[in-house]
């Protein structure tokens, strides 16, 4: 399984999955900040650029490829990926099956405003419709003491409400990402598309970050009719149209099991499998 | 420009282009075989698997043995053994049709690569999806295997009939040399059945990006999607927040068939050369 | 294998355009949003000046509403020019 299974997943719950653990859905409202400590984590604004880091920098990268030397570039791809891992943040991909179960765990549950989409396309949203975000846990109580960062306000919903909010995203194209505050504490649901998403966008530039789901896509080729709308709604870069077949192709190596070709596929063509049956994905997160 | 234009092009003839120059579609009939000399380049059937140089199963062994510096000297050294060979480039449909009037003759055949990986045995002129050109393909009847079916001559504009039928269709014109500089066939690529387009979607070697790259207009373009569903290399993605064509530029390879396919002519293929970050990603 | 992937087209010793922005000039960028929504690579991106959260009352609108250009992604940058072409003020200038 997944390294967040393994650390954080309990047999008991959900197989294991560490997003059915509930455990992983509660923790202390305050935490003591010594005298001294700066700010670091999410009351740095995120949305500042100013996060406590060490180690490379996006910089340091694009240095690396330009001096075009590869063993710099492939250990600085490395480093991201760990450092990301460790501050817990971008978490999983989750199918909609998988996130519709997610939810009946959390309280509370907020929508709130998206800020990938902020700060990469300058979009505001500042009101119920429009929110693209999901915050949840004790933390989005005291949404207040964020006021930059929730502008607009925070539309606190009840799980029912959360689902059928969580379908209309889906239907609409976004993936399911379900992100970490403080491992293991599950904070955020983004629902996702490229390039505006950061976890999107380093996933699939760099290949870092975000982990795979549970399941991987995978074609009928005798109900898959050619009519291509899976094609237009992978945002991972792993669905082609085959000329030669008329089928969909899907490359399971590339596909992040998110599972929006199977709720875009008229015809029940695509099914989910989960990635462990499959041997050789058993490992590829 | 590209390496094949700088080698093979001549200003007089299409702005320098390799494969709008005249002098790349001809070339001796016959080639003096010296006694020792064994079967090379494509008398040797490229069917059958037998190859001299470094395949792919070298590239996986090194990818199983975690050696990435060995892995990108060999996709280095496989990209030069294509060029030495041949090699080749994408066409857009509009220049493919410029290369109908170019050469001769022309003759449609089976696709070998479908014929590989898919098993798909093209018999006749309404399946094939292959097309050879040049003297070479006057004494076809050398490889009975190969042209299974045997080989369909067509005039210039039966070609470019069937060029634009197989662009409708999608799928993607890469034409190939045959000993460089000599062009030799033009294969109808898509993925994953296509060497082409898998070795440089998985790779990274091999066939050249056109000398142009899409660009979608987001006044004109309305979300439809279908551009979408016929990029055969990776680079289009649809971005659900603007609800629009997104073209990856750097994956794009400038076939063209996002251009021909979208109903609002939303898309438009620019030169490569126009863009200063692109004029040397090929 | 635990390669660390790299894209195919990240080519190597391939030196990316300098974009520099005009801070003078661009003071709304959130506001104007024309470079960020026009860039078919997300090139740019915002963040804001403030860098703490701070409690309602302590904020100050005339400073802390706003934010700021970057080109972060200029290693995507294909100079195609409709950043500059779409700019109202002018505030961007790509070196290639």
């Amino acid at each position: 399984m997944c390294y967040l299974c393994d650390q954080y997943g309990d047999q008991q719950y959900g197989n294991g999955l560490w997003y059915m653990n509930p455990y992983n859905y509660a923790r202390n409202m305050y935490k003591l900040r010594l005298p001294g400590e700066v700010y670091k984590g999410p009351e740095a604004g995120i949305e500042t650029g100013e996060f406590e880091r060490t180690g490379p920098t996006q910089d340091d990268l694009f240095a690396a490829i330009e001096k075009g030397d590869a063993t710099e570039v492939d250990n600085i791809i490395k480093a991201l990926d760990a450092r990301s891992r460790q501050s817990g943040t971008p978490g999983q991909v989750l199918p909609l099956k998988d996130a519709l179960a997610v939810l009946d765990l959390m309280t509370c549950i907020g929508l709130i405003a998206c800020l990938c989409r902020k700060g990469v396309r300058a979009i505001d949203e500042r009101n119920e419709h429009e929110y693209t975000c999901m915050g949840m846990g004790v933390g989005m109580l005291k949404w207040e003491r964020w006021p930059e960062r929730y502008k607009g306000g925070v539309k606190f919903v009840n799980p029912e409400e959360a689902q059928e909010w969580t379908r209309e995203m889906d239907r609409r194209g976004f993936c399911h990402i379900l992100m970490l505050f403080g491992a293991p504490f599950i904070g955020g649901f983004c629902q996702c598309d490229y390039p505006d998403c950061m976890a999107l966008r380093n996933a699939v530039d760099l290949g870092i970050g975000t982990l795979k789901s549970h399941y991987v896509a995978q074609v009928d080729y005798d109900i898959c009719n050619g009519c291509g709308i899976c094609a237009s709604r992978c945002q991972w870069g792993a669905l082609k149209f085959e000329a030669t077949t008329r089928k969909a192709s899907i490359d399971q190596f590339k596909c992040y099991g998110c599972g929006l070709c199977e709720t875009g596929c008229p015809r029940g063509a695509i099914t989910l499998i989960e990635r462990v049956n499959l041997p050789a994905l058993a490992e590829v997160w | 420009m590209c390496y094949l234009c700088d080698e093979y092009g001549n200003p007089e003839f299409g702005g320098g282009i390799w494969y709008l120059n005249p002098y790349n579609y001809s070339r001796n009939m016959y080639k003096l075989r010296l006694p020792g000399e064994g079967h090379k380049g494509v008398e040797a059937s490229p069917e059958t698997g037998e190859s001299t140089g470094p395949t792919t199963a070298d590239l996986l062994n090194l990818i199983e043995k975690d050696d990435r510096e060995g892995f990108d000297r060999l996709v280095k050294q496989m990209d030069e053994g294509m060029r030495q060979g041949g090699g080749g480039q994408v066409l857009p449909l509009k220049d493919a049709e410029k290369v109908m009037d170019l050469c001769s003759p022309i003759g449609l055949i089976a696709c070998l690569c479908r014929k590989n990986w898919r098993a798909v045995d093209e018999r006749s002129e309404n399946e094939y999806t292959c097309m050879g050109m040049g003297v070479g393909m006057l004494k076809w009847e050398r490889w009975p295997e190969r042209y299974k079916g045997g080989c369909k001559f067509v005039n210039h504009e039966e070609a470019k009939e069937w060029l634009r039928e197989l662009d409708r269709k999608g799928f993607c014109h890469c034409l190939m040399m045959f000993g460089a500089p000599y062009i030799g066939g033009f294969c109808q690529c898509d993925f994953p059945d296509c060497n082409l387009i898998r070795w440089a979607v998985d790779f990274g070697f091999g066939v050249l990006k056109s000398h142009y790259v899409a660009q979608v207009d987001y006044d004109a373009c309305n979300g439809c999607g279908i551009c979408a569903s016929r990029c055969q290399w990776g680079a289009l993605k649809f971005e659900v927040t603007t609800k629009k064509a997104s073209i990856d530029a750097f994956k794009c390879y400038g076939c063209g068939v996002c251009e021909t396919g979208c109903p609002r002519k939303a898309i438009e293929l620019i030169d490569r050369k126009s863009l200063p970050a692109l004029a040397e990603v090929w | 294998m635990t390669m660390p992937r790299r894209l195919p087209e990240m080519v190597l010793g391939r030196k990316f355009p300098k974009i520099t922005i005009d801070q003078e000039k661009c003071t709304v960028p959130f506001l104007c949003k024309k470079c960020l929504q026009i860039c078919p690579e997300a090139v740019f991106h915002v963040t804001r000046v403030m860098k703490y959260e701070k409690r309602l009352e302590e904020m100050d609108p005339r400073i802390d509403g706003y934010f700021v250009l970057h080109a972060t992604r200029r290693d995507r940058c294909t100079v195609c020019n409709r950043c500059i072409d779409v700019c109202p003020v002018d505030a961007i200038k790509i070196e290639v």
